[in-house]
């Protein structure tokens, strides 16, 4: 099997190199991972994605070595890690698991400095790391270090073992359906405050999962797995939307790739509707003449700072006359972020009243607004780029005699 | 309610604290107190009595004292060398390298629990000439391992295995795993088995007095076999006085022996 060729946005070195690994369980006629090779580079979340038992699990927990290789090495940072001992390796590479699995008689503070404590910190820098970690995962250091596992909720208890993972500063964290158990609000929480941590921390992450849905939200790079973890496909969650390189890829992204792919690209990638805008206080005869000039239905009212407040139709003006602006029309809904995906930005325009859908910055102060056009636009965009690229790779393929990881 | 009489102590404090498994002072004294009480009863029904010459060679206070504290040191010793024994065995049954010999043992050590004390203190002396309080202590073992090695059992493998998984995989080593997460969360439970065993030993080193081991036993049996009922009654509420006890006692351990957060 030839290893995958990854040339885009892969600007860092190789941190993790699995190479033809291979693992047979005592008693099984069929390797549970099978000759797999695999490049992750430093920085990037890659994301193994799979049905049930097709040994993502197994291929992550070889990295750090729970489960012995039968064959085959791990080359971690450079360095051959396949033979040398287990418990420093382990050390060096963060471990979240669904579970959790906190050291239930052990406070907060004392399940995140587990791993500064095995490498020998003195008290005073293992303290001060512990209240950094949980300031980091989003958990007031005074009020959660001294608590016990049993006092936290399931999302908390994630948090803190997000951050007993990062205990060391490893430059690798693996990470085992960590949002798996926990409701759909919390996990979708969890997941943006991951992403935004790893903006931060730029770990490089083994991520494994059996949803498609959250390999896309949180991968950089996705690999999908076939039985004993033959890769199917290994590349960007754009390129695995828009070219599936096989009838298994396409197969498990399921319907609505197309919907997908609008969560991978945010509101502030594309360039941005103005819309008729008035101040709050603008006298109606001004308003209305403003609304015959644009070539729209209606006038978005914005307070002194800038930020939107009402829609106000030219009904609304001849019949709310001599009536503060403020208090006719419609309040002004459908506000989305300029981080915000599509995906959001068109379930609030569905919703919206005149089919638009306003941006607004971190303040909420009014930026423009995105319509059903400029959301299509963006899809054919993305469309057209990755059928080049899948054209390319494929040109490139033909000459090396094989296409990428396929079978 | 003893939660509430530690939320009414502490105050406010006590809702952010892990919640309250400890006894309330009140709950820790009464039992001695009810223990003394029975005592002083005795002591009082004992004194109102006239004894005769065989009942006053059992009733007074240092064959008394002399055979309490016999019975004391049956039970520590036994009970100490069962942990010596069953705690580390245990552990070593609950490894992944015993798993084949594991059944096979355990049925061995269950049929000896079938076979009455009495009978192994008699095969002891009978077979192996072996009197005396060494002999009674070996007994004692024997019967009291299976309790503490079973609850060893027990603890060690219903500790969640993710807890394991995640200790292992931040690098604790094998050791480590047994030391800092295993034996500390299956502490509970283990300290149940102990509780057992202690209660057994009490009761049963009773049988002692028949391979000339001494402790309450003595007592008992002196009024037996002279038909002198208010020895036998004061020999029997003895052994039921230092049986509840120990339990208490035992139970004090337990509680403040407990990791916190469990």
């Amino acid at each position: 099997m030839t290893s995958t060729t990854v040339n885009n946005r892969s600007t860092g070195k190789v941190m993790i190199r699995l190479e033809d690994l291979t693992k047979r369980f005592p008693g099984q006629k069929h390797n549970a991972v099978d000759n797999l090779t695999l490049d992750i580079h430093e920085g990037e979340i890659v994301v193994l994605v799979g049905p049930s038992g097709c040994g993502k699990t197994t291929t992550m927990k070889m990295i750090n070595r729970i489960i012995e290789p039968t064959s085959g090495r791990i080359i971690l940072d450079g360095e051959d890690v396949t033979t040398t001992d287990p418990d420093a390796l382990r050390r060096r590479i963060g471990y979240v698991i669904q579970q959790v699995g906190l050291f239930p008689h052990l406070t907060i503070g004392e399940n995140i400095a587990t791993v500064p404590k095995l490498l020998g910190w003195d008290s005073k820098r293992v303290t001060a790391r512990v209240d950094e970690l949980l300031e980091m995962v989003n958990l007031a250091p005074e009020s959660y270090r001294n608590r016990y596992p049993k006092q936290l909720s399931g999302g908390q208890k994630q948090r803190v073992g997000v951050a007993r993972a990062l205990g060391a500063d490893p430059d690798v964290m693996l990470m085992d359906e960590p949002f798996g158990a926990i409701d759909p609000i919390t996990r979708d929480r969890l997941q943006n405050e991951f992403l935004r941590l790893q903006s931060e921390v730029r770990k490089t992450i083994v991520f494994v999962t059996h949803d498609i849905d959250e390999a896309i939200k949180m991968g950089d790079r996705i690999a999908i797995l076939q039985d004993a973890s033959k890769i199917a496909q290994y590349d960007t969650p754009e390129q695995i939307l828009t070219a599936p390189a096989n009838d298994f890829v396409s197969d498990f992204i399921g319907n609505g790739a197309s919907l997908k792919r609008l969560n991978l690209s945010h509101v502030s990638d594309i360039e941005l509707t103005q819309w008729p805008t008035v101040q709050l206080g603008t006298d109606h005869d001004q308003a209305l003449e403003m609304l015959r000039r644009s070539d729209r239905s209606a006038l978005l009212v914005l307070d002194e700072s800038g930020r939107p407040r009402r829609w106000v139709g030219a009904d609304d003006l001849h019949r709310g006359a001599g009536r503060p602006l403020d208090e006719i029309g419609l309040p002004a809904g459908a506000m989305v972020e300029p981080r915000a995906t599509l995906s959001d930005a068109l379930n609030e325009l569905i919703t919206a009243r005149y089919s638009v859908t306003i941006v607004v910055d971190a303040k909420g102060i009014y930026q423009g607004v995105v319509d059903i056009e400029q959301i299509n636009e963006a899809i054919r965009g993305m469309r057209s780029s990755a059928v080049a690229r899948a054209r390319a790779g494929l040109a490139e393929g033909a000459e090396a005699g094989s296409t990428g990881g396929q079978p | 309610m003893s939660d509430t009489g530690a939320g009414v102590r502490t105050g406010i404090v006590a809702a952010a604290e892990p919640p309250h498994h400890r006894r309330t002072l009140a709950g820790y004294l009464l039992m001695p107190a009810l223990l003394a009480l029975v005592c002083l009863a005795l002591y009082l029904y004992v004194s109102s009595q006239e004894l005769d010459s065989i009942e006053a060679r059992s009733l007074n206070a240092a064959s008394l004292t002399k055979a309490t504290w016999e019975h004391v040191q049956l039970t520590a010793v036994s009970t100490l060398l069962t942990l010596i024994i069953a705690i580390p065995l245990g552990v070593l049954l609950t490894r992944p390298f015993t798993r084949r010999i594991r059944p096979y043992l355990l049925t061995v050590l269950t049929i000896g629990q079938a076979v009455p004390t009495i009978a192994v203190l008699v095969l002891l002396a009978v077979a192996f000439l072996f009197l005396g309080f060494q002999a009674a202590v070996v007994g004692l073992v024997l019967y009291a391992i299976i309790p503490v090695l079973l609850n060893t059992m027990v603890g060690l493998e219903q500790v969640d295995e993710s807890v394991l998984e995640a200790g292992r995989g931040m690098g604790i080593s094998k050791f480590g795993v047994l030391t800092r997460l295993e034996l500390p969360l299956s502490v509970p439970i283990i300290l149940a088995g102990v509780r057992t065993a202690l209660v057994i030993n009490v009761g049963t080193a009773t049988l002692t007095t028949y391979i000339n081991a001494g402790g309450l036993g003595d007592i008992i049996v002196a009024g037996l076999s002279t038909n002198r009922v208010l020895v036998q009654i004061v020999g029997a509420a003895l052994t039921a006085v230092l049986a509840l006890l120990i339990d208490y006692l035992a139970g004090i351990a337990e509680d403040f022996l407990r990791p916190k957060g469990l």
